[in-house]
């Protein structure tokens, strides 16, 4: 893939193109503020962008709206943004302002998950092929804020809990599978229960499916 | 209840209203009713006066009625200044220092925060990314799937291990600036320490037979830190001398160097905070720099805050 990297600290810039250059990858352009990014993104037409939320000038969130510009001008790049931490409603809003309201093609970790190298270059691939990957924390904060869903999500059953955890992240029904090590039968029919439990419309497609249990915890 | 109804208490400030409960305050308003009363009878004995004088003996009447006058204005005037001037512009003061105070700390805290996330909290995220990638590699090399490396991952963990130590070194530092550990042995040995490190050799002068408390001492260590610190970058000094006296009431901290002076107190400039910071606690910043040098300045803080 051809990746552009915008991170204003030079260390981890420079250990995240060691990662993706080590796997093969190709980072076509590394920068360390948004404008800069929306001007490599432009040129380079990558597959996907890694982007830090907090940049110069304001150090806020240049990142998050970076990465909502690069979704509504090129929707063939995927937006992978990381941060030091979490903050809930910039996953809804990256979500929400990506293309069509599908949340395809965005991603949202903690820096620290780049150090596990696998799971981080699958999240960033699912990305660049359209999919989502939210982080673990955000899901376990949206279930731990969804006080009003309480009884509903009571009726969950443990396995399904997980299996809600992961599809929230973005996960795909194989995924699930080799990650709980069951089949992906069992998979299904957990998916299935959830989604008449908490009263959803069944969705086959992964990103309409993360939406839409995304929607309802933040509901 | 109209909202319009709720904003009439809060035209005075908490801390205006209970400086008005207090039995100062009530003293002085006692003597400043009193000498409104004297003044507004003194007066009417001069309005009298002036009267009878509109009659007869004229000039024999003026001079007593303009003093009669003179004198019932002046105590008004002294009861004005007791019940309105001294008291309000004491709790503006206050009011000002404690949102310095508020804002001072919120600063460090945010100071804090950006060292910490671009220091050490980067270099750390730098760290685990590379033995992510050290693990990467000596699992496929356990397992056989990938190629046999071994300098690449030796000078994977190499890195890691270096920018563990910058991270520590940073924390450190960090840590340094919060609190400084050398001020539990109090301000003179902190000092001394201070004066040990610094850039420039420092002379020191230290007459500290009782400590502070410790606000003002931890205050008084920021600012001979900072003002050595600028003594050794800006003043192009050979030598400094760091002094610190505290007699009964009074901290003084002084710092001269033999620079080529011409420092000012600049709007948002490292001796502006400085003046502010001390301030906060009723003490005073002076700064003596004539162009050539040398330049002097001094600290006078109050022994407690």
């Amino acid at each position: 893939m051809r990746i552009v990297i915008a991170e204003d600290s030079a260390v981890v810039r420079a250990g995240l193109a060691e990662i993706l250059a080590d796997s093969g990858h190709e980072v076509v352009a590394a920068v360390g503020n948004a404008g800069d990014l929306l001007a490599a993104v432009a040129e380079h037409r990558p597959d996907a962008a890694v982007v830090d939320v907090r940049m110069p000038p304001g150090y806020t969130d240049e990142g998050v709206r970076a990465a909502i510009a690069i979704r509504r001008d090129h929707p063939k790049t995927g937006v992978l943004v990381f941060s030091q931490y979490i903050e809930t409603h910039y996953a809804a809003d990256l979500l929400g302002a990506a293309s069509g309201g599908s949340a395809a093609g965005v991603g949202y970790l903690l820096k620290d998950r780049v150090s596990d190298v696998d799971e981080f270059l699958e999240a960033l691939t699912r990305v660049a092929a359209g999919g989502t990957a939210l982080d673990p924390e955000v899901v376990t904060q949206l279930l731990a804020a969804s006080r009003r869903h309480t009884d509903r999500l009571g009726s969950l059953t443990a396995r399904e809990r997980e299996v809600l955890a992961l599809m929230a992240e973005g996960r795909t029904n194989s995924a699930i599978a080799a990650t709980l090590v069951v089949s992906e039968r069992a998979v299904e029919k957990h998916v299935a229960n959830i989604f008449s439990k908490l009263t959803l419309a069944p969705s086959d497609a992964d990103n309409r499916r993360v939406l839409a249990v995304l929607r309802y915890l933040e509901s | 209840m109209r909202a319009s109804d709720d904003r009439v208490p809060s035209q005075r400030s908490v801390l205006e209203r209970i400086l008005i409960r207090s039995w100062e305050y009530r003293h002085l308003r006692f003597w400043a009713g009193y000498r409104i009363v004297a003044g507004i009878l003194v007066a009417f004995c001069g309005v009298a006066t002036l009267w009878v004088g509109a009659y007869r003996w004229a000039a024999l009447f003026l001079v007593p009625a303009a003093l009669l006058l003179a004198f019932g204005y002046w105590e008004m005037t002294i009861a004005y200044r007791l019940l309105y001037a001294p008291l309000p512009q004491r709790v503006r003061e206050l009011e000002q220092s404690r949102s310095r105070v508020v804002d001072d700390s919120a600063a460090g805290l945010r100071r804090i925060e950006r060292d910490l996330h671009d220091g050490a909290q980067a270099q750390l995220v730098a760290v685990a990314m590379k033995l992510g990638l050290a693990t990467k590699k000596l699992g496929g090399m356990v397992d056989g799937t990938g190629q046999t490396e071994l300098d690449r991952v030796l000078e994977l963990v190499a890195a890691a291990h270096r920018g563990t130590k910058e991270a520590i070194t940073e924390l450190r530092d960090l840590a340094r600036g919060i609190h400084p550990p050398a001020l539990d042995h109090g301000l003179g040995a902190a000092l001394a320490t201070l004066a040990a490190r610094s850039d420039l050799p420092v002379e020191l002068v230290i007459d500290l037979p009782e400590r502070p408390s410790p606000a003002i001492e931890t205050i008084a260590y920021f600012c001979a830190a900072e003002l050595l610190a600028n003594a050794a970058k800006h003043s192009g000094a050979q030598h400094a001398t760091l002094e610190a006296a505290h007699v009964p009431g009074l901290l003084r901290v002084q710092v001269t160097d033999d620079g080529t002076g011409g420092a000012r107190v600049e709007a948002d400039g490292g001796l502006a905070g400085l003046a502010e910071r001390v301030r906060t606690v009723d003490g005073r910043l002076q700064l003596s720099s004539p162009p050539g040098g040398p330049t002097m300045v001094t600290v006078e803080l109050p022994s407690h805050a």
